[in-house]
């Protein structure tokens, strides 16, 4: 008998995008080692779906892909009974993804109907309460792979982990994603992108970016070990909040040419401030092209 | 006799019902019974968050949903007469990406989603390597990828008018290692010779230089029939001109021009998955279709010799990896940084256009179509590969009809490569 914990993945109303994500994972074996692993969406493991369906599993782990709908079936079983079930069994219930946390975005379809595990977007639900102790929320559309192997590992080394008022590890989630983004200089002195295509610029003031007040280390911890998507210049569409997705997501909602959203927690008038004495210096590194390719020198 | 069964694992579930006659099969019923709702979500919304939307249509394919999308856009803004041309970078950039999809894509099918089943099925020792494959090859690819979209899945990197990112060569010469990495894996451990010798491989007769898991995979599906099974309507088709199609149709091996507006689509009782018929007939999409309209030499020989049975539609997918690394190679290697990414102005009006947006994804043919009225979307419609190979009477159940056991029948149903999630948005 393998004493390791019993991880079991279970899918509700997803798109297989957190799965896929996982999976991409670098150290996705090392990392699985420490788990037997019950069933997982892409890999052969030696359960069927048929028995995770049967109840013919335990479960240490409950890891919850994908928005909980009232009345989907899988087989004949009803999927938000199969995962209480599960989840009054496992020691820990992860929410893997912004629809399994909070509802995400297939809840626009039939929003009474659709929902997260224990958030109906902000909104706690009975399952919070409920499971609150062993609840961990991990949002993100789709989770990043090292924000659920973090997690993982920290249960596998019976370490605590700190989490804030949504459940979420604060370790990932007390940071913006706009910490560590390579744009960082354009936005300390307000200087644009200009449409897309640039590496010079920021993205906060026209394009929408919400990297700022949107929870989250993905320019920490980069995505496939190598990017983001506001280093190369998309903006960030606040996918790891309780009410992604929003709406005019390639544009920024301005009042009197201010963007209408502030940083996490910065009040308007100190934003004001700062914007104001930004932006009566013109500094003439920021606003030149960062390189020259047909420069012959 | 009415047998039932779950398949799982084909990125999310669908349900087979087999019918028996006389000890064979003679009816197949596909179902899937989950709906996201996607189409719906869409209407009302302002045009560009389809670029954000749609790709959340499926984990494994959400780049080639982002590209359908952003050329439905810009069909739609050309039919309306603005005048633009992507530029070269931003096309090359945007054939990468897809590429580096595929690549993953069918790298994952061959590991995750044939070489367990078919070893279960021969009741033969099982190798718990193919995981291990699957997830060097998904590692390496969503990296070079995601050097130039920001991450893998879901991005977004695509905007109208071009892309928004403006890679460096510091950039493309990342990329191009890892694409060297994954070129190393699959000479190394897929094919077991080197990519142009195989490339330059045209005709049967000169598959033995063959080694690695592929040329395993061809002795234990030639030496159990699958060379025999698995035939279907020998009808193929593709909606959109790349590196490894055409927009056409292949009929017994004749090419033809093809129309989008012969598409039509139609409910399916008992399945949430609408089917699809061009003029009136099913087809085949994928990698099979796309070499067969390509008239891809080592496909065409395969043919020739099994038409379109389980070995010839298993080698198809496997050598457009061969494809697809030599075309992610090219484009890395000659990469022009100093063009603009994007020709359009980031706030243009998007408003009353209807457009089409067509993409080979890893399952073939993508069809997205947009209207837009006041600014906003009116009508989203999506038709998905998996539509075209997996409607009730169509490929898929062609190709299982007549067989004797339902585990070989659900074998020949994988080996289409279906796309539970995609089907059912
Ligand atoms: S949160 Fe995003 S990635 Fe996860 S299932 Fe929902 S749509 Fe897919
Ligand atoms: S692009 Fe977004 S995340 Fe980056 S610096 Fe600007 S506001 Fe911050």
């Amino acid at each position: 008998m393998s004493k390791k914990p019993k991880l079991l993945w279970l899918q509700s109303l997803t798109c297989n995008g957190n799965s896929h994500s996982f999976f991409n994972h670098s150290d996705l074996f090392s990392i699985l080692s420490h788990f037997e692993l019950i069933h997982f969406p892409l890999i052969d493991t030696k359960y069927t779906l048929e028995d995770v369906l049967n109840k013919r599993v335990n479960c240490d782990i409950l890891i919850i892909e994908g928005s909980i709908k009232h009345g989907l079936e899988k087989c004949g079983v009803d999927i938000a009974t199969l995962i209480d079930y599960y989840a009054n069994e496992a020691k820990y219930i992860i929410t893997a993804g912004t629809c399994a946390t909070f509802g995400g975005m297939f809840k626009e379809y039939d929003s009474d109907n659709i929902n997260g595990f224990a958030f109906d977007r902000d909104k706690a639900i009975d399952n919070f309460s409920k499971f609150r102790k062993k609840l961990i929320s991990l949002p993100g559309c789709p989770i990043h792979p090292k924000w659920l192997s973090y997690v993982l590992l920290m249960i596998a080394n019976k370490k605590n982990i700190p989490l804030d008022d949504k459940n979420r590890p604060q370790e990932l989630y007390s940071i913006t994603v706009h910490t560590g983004c390579v744009r960082n200089e354009y936005f300390e002195w307000k200087i644009d992108t200009h449409g897309f295509g640039h590496k010079e610029g920021c993205s906060f003031y026209e394009n929408g970016c919400q990297g700022p007040f949107t929870r989250g280390s993905c320019n920490k911890i980069l995505w496939n070990d190598v990017s983001s998507k506001t280093i190369i210049g998309t903006p960030c569409f606040g996918c790891t909040e309780p009410d992604f997705p929003k709406e005019r997501l390639f544009f920024t909602k301005t009042n009197m040419g201010i963007p209408q959203k502030m940083p996490l927690e910065v009040p308007k008038r100190a934003y004001l401030t700062i914007t104001g004495v930004a932006k009566s210096f013109n500094i003439k590194r920021l606003e030149r092209k960062l390189i020259e390719y047909n420069n012959d020198n | 006799m009415i047998i039932k069964k779950l398949i799982e694992k084909v990125e999310g579930e669908a349900n087979l019902s087999f019918e028996f006659k006389d000890g064979k099969i003679s009816n197949v019923d596909i179902i899937f019974n989950i709906y996201r709702g996607i189409e719906e979500i869409l209407k009302g919304k302002p045009t560009r968050d389809a670029l954000v939307i749609t790709p959340r249509v499926c984990g494994i394919c959400n780049h080639a949903h982002l590209i359908a999308s952003v050329r439905a856009i810009e069909d739609g803004l050309k039919n309306n007469s603005l005048e633009f041309t992507l530029t070269q970078k931003a096309k090359d950039i945007r054939e990468f990406t897809l590429a580096c999809e595929l690549i993953q894509n069918h790298i994952k099918w061959l590991y995750l989603t044939i070489y367990p089943y078919l070893e279960r099925l021969l009741k033969i020792e099982r190798s718990d390597n193919h995981t291990l494959k699957a997830s060097y090859i998904a590692n390496t690819i969503t990296k070079a990828m995601a050097i130039f979209a920001g991450q893998w899945p879901h991005s977004s990197y695509a905007v109208v008018g071009g892309v928004t990112c403006d890679p460096t060569y510091l950039d493309t010469i990342q990329s191009l290692s890892h694409i060297e990495d994954a070129i190393r894996f699959y000479e190394k451990v897929v094919i077991g010779m080197n990519l142009d010798d195989y490339l330059a491989i045209e005709s049967i007769s000169n598959l033995d230089k063959l080694g690695g898991d592929f040329a395993k995979l061809l002795y234990l599906l030639g030496k159990n029939e699958f060379a025999k099974i698995g035939k279907s309507f020998d009808r193929f088709i593709s909606f959109s001109d790349s590196h490894i199609s055409k927009k056409a149709k292949s009929i017994i091996t004749t090419v033809s021009a093809v129309e989008l507006k012969f598409v039509k689509e139609y409910k399916q009782k008992d399945s949430f998955a609408k089917g699809v018929k061009y003029k009136n007939r099913y087809f085949e999409v994928g990698p099979l279709a796309r070499a067969m309209i390509n008239k891809e030499p080592i496909v065409k020989s395969l043919h020739k010799k099994y038409k379109d049975a389980t070995l010839t539609r298993v080698y198809a997918r496997v050598h457009e990896v061969a494809l697809l690394l030599k075309q992610t190679k090219e484009i890395l290697q000659n990469l022009d940084v100093t063009q603009e990414s994007c020709v359009l102005d980031s706030k243009i009006d998007i408003n009353n256009i209807t457009g089409i947006g067509t993409v080979e994804a890893a399952r073939g043919s993508l069809i997205h179509k947009l209207e837009v009225e006041n600014s906003l979307i009116k009508s989203y419609d999506i038709i998905t590969p998996t539509q075209w190979n997996l409607s009730n009477n169509a490929v898929a159940a062609k190709a299982m009809i007549g067989l004797d056991s339902e585990d070989i029948a659900s074998f020949v149903f994988r080996t289409f490569d279906v796309c539970s999630v995609c089907t059912t948005h």
